[in-house]
């Protein structure tokens, strides 16, 4: 298959997730990121340690790149020969994307990263053998490599900081890959919640880690299939469509007024989160 | 319901402790923590019992919610603890607060780590020679006793840091028994100075901001996002503030000298000349050219040209924000701490404020607060004032018994104080510690204190959102080690030792706070209610909320005395000027010792686990220095080494470190990480308040030949996207904001 075969085909090459005869059906979780609300605090990032059971690497790992920040914030500011920043930085919260024609999933030898029914791109540590593929196909590089036994390691959770540890999230060991799940233990105990009472979960009912933190409200997320939920009718005002790798509003003549954008969108993974874009006064 | 006594015995109550809550939890977790291989309950080491009777909120594998207040800074933001087996394992934001709104910075999601921490200290300890004994708290006790007898009140000297509640009622009657005045209310990081300029011209130390309700808001260095007062509930205000009031989104002029969060976040971000602050406000309201009287005489010799060359704004820039100011009502204008910390900087503050008042923003966007009916409750705000005064009288050999509450001047002070010195000039020195920090090291009897989720307590915060309220802190769950004690279970038992007969009713703190509480409960909301519906209830929300009456500000305008000084000559000897750095997360260096506030990166460095020198590229490339020199930073007080990182967001003539690492005790997350820049900080002080100027400082940077990796987050590409469209930027007329949902 020539590499043009593959491009003008993709779609026949490439399934998209879930496949047609399984649509999202109740829940497809997704995100909408404000980037004009978020401010940089590194909160989302503590929160996220706290709930899923992070180490802490430190100063000597975190120098050969092994720290294993699910959720980081990505800083970055314009250069274009000034002297100062003088816009001020922007900020990117960046984890994973939850992609749903993820290529992290298509290189896994053993099939330990799958996609769910609700449309997340999960991790099973019992299956994975450390072939690290996944993280090297990863465009967002956010996956992230047990590479020491932490519980075992000295001073990352040393008698009484274990007494922290969520029990409702598995502690890895050495040799198997991690990333951000969007709390997938409170999604299921969410859903199984609704499940029980005969109804799907309701707007608000479930919040990440990250969002439940978040200080300025940057961070909201839902079922994306749900009229109802706040992610549905942002993607929607924003004219993003999760299946498509080029949005139509960017194709009008001057191009569009609204400011949802996907990270890496024409790479055809089909991520799951939106981001709105940073905006600056135009007066000052 | 959960009647009183069940609280007490989750509480882990002291005197009427119960084995409760203890077994299963750790079986769990020594299970998660093993792996594939066999956990010591299935070696046979460890048995799981079963309650005999299991309390009827207590299920294993679901978590209970109780609420509480943070303390890791003095925003006093309200907590919900999630627990699960009698273990707390995260925290959240209490929604029903209108301080943080159910929202938690990263400083207070690590206070489980704080309260886990390895390194806390676990018994009362007494100095014999170099080590520490451990001993009974009946003997410590005593031992106070002992060293108190015979020593005169004004011999006695008490050091805290910020304090209000039943703390500071407890603090006081214990300070009055002994017949000493000396308490001494010291925080390193406090905005004291604009505190002060406040009370002069608004009639109160710290008004309202409605951030939320102003158009514009020009920061002179307040880091509101970030440290200054109560960030969370500004963050608050901040989103709604870019949303925007009557759909024009809210635009932010941070100018400083060193990029702080907030300036990170700024439409317009300007790079000022070091303490020209007060010379760019008065710039700006010639500019308005809207006074008259008093004010335009002030400011009729401050004219753009001028300004421009004093401040390094340049003149464009002037008249732009002028205009966006004029068109653009209400604003509001804030002095921070790059303001108010030189010697003119209570000028500088009477500057900014100025300019709110000429702008009109005062009763709009800066509002009187409520007042606290209850004074004895109402806060005591720390000043460095306070520990000069405190190092003085140790100097001259004052003080012959010092208390210290869980404060760190001997990491704090700056290193001219001698204050490590100084303290020994005290025959008997006492510590209540969380750690065994470097100011705990040099006591002589190290009392442990129970972290913030095992302790009672009462909190008044002093930036009020809404109405007062005093939040409630309560034992989230049983005491990690059996010998710590509250703060307040220590003071009654002082006190009980002065005052037997008044506080013979009170076994231990909790039952002096209950008593407080219902003895006031009509006063609280509670009429009507009975006494243990009301308890239960308080102990529940976490906060009690009442009315209280807010005023008019009682504004003063009186710019006779407002006089600034030219900007300094630069001293050849010393050129460069020393911005020490309060950082969102290390603060005054109190958490370093807890590992997720060592590995988040530094917001805008993205620096971790050490101390850094912040140089503009343009000096850097002058002075032939490239990221990761290790350079000697050198002041009239001494030096110190650390790596350098070239960054844009700092006024090339000054170099900026962080406060809060450098420690050289404390734990093993924070003992030898970085550099402390008060070990260089000259001892010059603000001119009318007596505060420490910790922006004074003038250093010279010198190579050592010595270079490392900085250890960071960002790749290789720095701040550049590469042509990518990542973080995506666009300008107010390109985007349509109404559609918006």
């Amino acid at each position: 298959m020539s590499v043009t075969n593959l491009l003008d085909n993709w779609a026949a090459v490439r399934h998209f997730h879930p496949i047609d005869d399984k649509p999202h059906d109740p829940y497809k979780w997704a995100m909408a990121i404000d980037l004009d609300a978020c401010i940089g605090c590194n909160a989302c990032a503590v929160a996220c340690y706290a709930e899923n059971n992070l180490p802490v690497v430190g100063r000597e790992k975190f120098k050969h790149g092994q720290v294993m920040h699910w959720m980081r914030i990505e800083r970055y500011w314009e250069e274009d020969g000034r002297d100062f920043p003088d816009q001020g930085f922007q900020f990117l919260p960046m984890m994973c994307q939850q992609c749903e024609a993820a290529p992290c999933e298509t290189v896994c030898p053993v099939g330990a990263t799958n996609h769910t029914q609700d449309g997340l791109n999960s991790q099973i540590y019992n299956r994975c053998i450390g072939s690290r593929y996944c993280s090297a196909n990863c465009p967002f590089k956010v996956r992230y490599f047990n590479w020491y036994d932490y519980p075992t390691t000295e001073n990352v959770w040393p008698a009484e900081m274990n007494y922290q540890l969520n029990p409702d999230v598995t502690v890895r060991g050495k040799g198997v890959m991690e990333k951000c799940t969007f709390c997938v233990q409170r999604l299921r105990a969410a859903e199984v919640t609704a499940k029980g009472e005969g109804r799907i979960v309701r707007e608000g009912e479930v919040q990440t880690a990250c969002q439940q933190s978040c200080p300025t409200g940057a961070i909201s997320f839902g079922n994306l299939v749900d009229p109802e939920s706040r992610v549905h009718k942002q993607w929607q005002a924003q004219q993003v469509d999760l299946d498509k790798d080029a949005q139509e509003k960017n194709q009008k003549e001057g191009g569009t007024d609204l400011r949802g954008y996907r990270i890496l969108e024409e790479l055809r993974s089909y991520p799951s989160v939106m981001y709105l874009e940073r905006v600056r006064e135009s007066a000052v | 319901m959960i009647d009183s006594d069940s609280v007490k015995n989750l509480a882990g109550h002291p005197f009427d402790r119960r084995d409760f809550l203890k077994v299963l939890g750790w079986g769990g977790a020594a299970a998660a923590l093993s792996g594939c291989g066999n956990t010591s309950i299935e070696d046979g080491k460890e048995t799981v019992v079963s309650y005999v009777e299991a309390k009827d909120y207590v299920i294993p594998g679901v978590a209970v919610y109780f609420n509480s207040t943070c303390a890791q800074c003095d925003a006093g933001c309200s907590i919900t603890g999630k627990i699960r087996e009698g273990r707390v394992l995260k925290l959240e934001g209490n929604p029903e607060s209108p301080i943080n709104k159910g929202k938690l910075c990263g400083l207070g999601q690590a206070a489980v780590q704080h309260h886990y921490n390895p390194d806390r200290v676990r018994e009362p300890l007494l100095r014999k020679g170099d080590k520490g004994e451990a001993i009974s708290w009946e003997k410590a006790y005593a031992l106070i006793n002992e060293k108190l007898a015979g020593v005169k009140g004004e011999e006695i000297a008490l050091l805290s840091g910020d304090v209000s509640g039943h703390q500071k009622v407890l603090l006081g009657n214990y300070m009055d028994s002994l017949g000493s005045k000396n308490h001494f209310v010291y925080e390193a990081v406090s905005p004291a100075v604009v505190r002060a300029a406040n009370l002069k011209f608004y009639g109160v130390e710290m008004p309202r901001y409605r951030i939320d309700k102003a158009k514009v808001v020009l920061s002179f260095g307040a880091d509101f996002l970030g440290t200054w007062v109560s960030p969370v509930h500004f963050a608050q205000q901040y989103a709604a503030f870019r949303k925007g009031v009557d759909g024009q989104r809210g635009v932010l002029i941070q100018a400083e000298s060193k990029m702080t969060l907030t300036g990170a976040n700024a439409d317009r971000w300007l790079a000022v000349r070091p303490g020209t602050e007060g010379i760019l406000a008065l710039g700006i309201i010639n500019a308005l050219g809207v006074s008259t009287g008093d004010v335009a005489e002030l400011v009729k010799d401050y004219d753009k040209a001028r300004v421009s060359r004093d401040t390094g704004v340049e003149p464009s820039n002037i008249d732009k924000i002028a205009a966006l100011l004029k068109l653009r009502s209400p604003s509001l204008v804030l002095a921070g701490g790059a303001a108010e910390g030189y010697v003119h900087g209570m000028q500088n503050a009477a500057a900014i404020n100025l300019l709110n008042q000429v702008l009109g923003n005062v009763g709009k966007t800066i509002e009187a607060p409520v007042s606290v009916p209850f004074p004895q409750m109402a806060p005591s705000k720390g000043r460095t004032a306070a520990l000069k005064d405190l190092n003085d009288g140790l100097a001259a050999g004052k003080y012959k018994v010092l208390f210290n509450v869980a404060t760190n001047p001997v990491f704090t002070a700056p290193a001219s104080y001698k204050f490590r010195d100084n303290m020994a000039k005290a025959g008997f020195k006492v510590a209540f510690a969380h750690y065994l920090d470097e100011t705990a090291l040099q006591a002589d009897l190290v009392l442990p204190l129970d972290s913030e989720m095992e302790d009672w307590g009462t909190h008044v915060p002093e930036y009020l959102a809404d109405t007062v309220q005093i939040n409630i802190q309560q034992p989230l769950m049983e005491r990690l080690h059996a010998n710590t004690r509250g703060m307040g279970d220590i003071l009654l038992a002082l006190v009980k030792q002065r005052r037997a007969e008044e506080y013979k009713a009170f076994d231990d703190y909790y039952g002096y706070l209950r008593s407080a509480v219902l003895q006031n409960k009509a006063a609280l909301g509670g009429a009507g209610s009975d006494d243990d519906t009301f308890w239960n209830d308080t102990l529940s929300n976490g906060i009690v909320k009442l009315s209280g009456a807010s005023g008019a500000l009682s504004l003063k305008v009186d710019v006779s005395g407002l006089k600034l000084p030219a900007p300094k000559e630069i001293d050849e000897q010393y050129p460069m000027n020393l911005i020490p750095a309060v950082t969102s997360n290390l603060r005054d260096g109190r958490h370093t010792n807890q590992p997720w506030i060592q590995e988040s990166p530094d917001p805008l460095t993205t620096i971790v686990w050490d101390s850094w020198v912040e140089m503009h590229p343009k000096m850097a490339l002058q002075l032939g220095i490239v990221e990761g020199d290790i350079v000697k930073v050198t002041s009239k007080t001494g030096s110190v080494s650390a790596q350098v990182y070239l960054f844009p967001g700092i006024y090339p003539d000054a170099v900026s470190i962080p406060i809060g690492r450098g420690h050289d005790a404390m734990g093993r997350y924070a003992k030898g990480y970085g550099v402390n820049p008060f070990e260089i900080m000259d001892a010059v002080f603000e001119s009318a308040t007596g505060e420490l100027a910790m922006h004074e400082t003038r250093v010279n940077i010198t190579k050592t030949g010595q270079r490392v990796i900085v250890v960071k987050d960002e790749g290789p590409a720095g701040g550049r996207q590469m042509g990518r469209k990542i973080a995506a930027r666009v300008s107010t007329d390109q985007v349509d904001l109404s559609k918006e949902v």
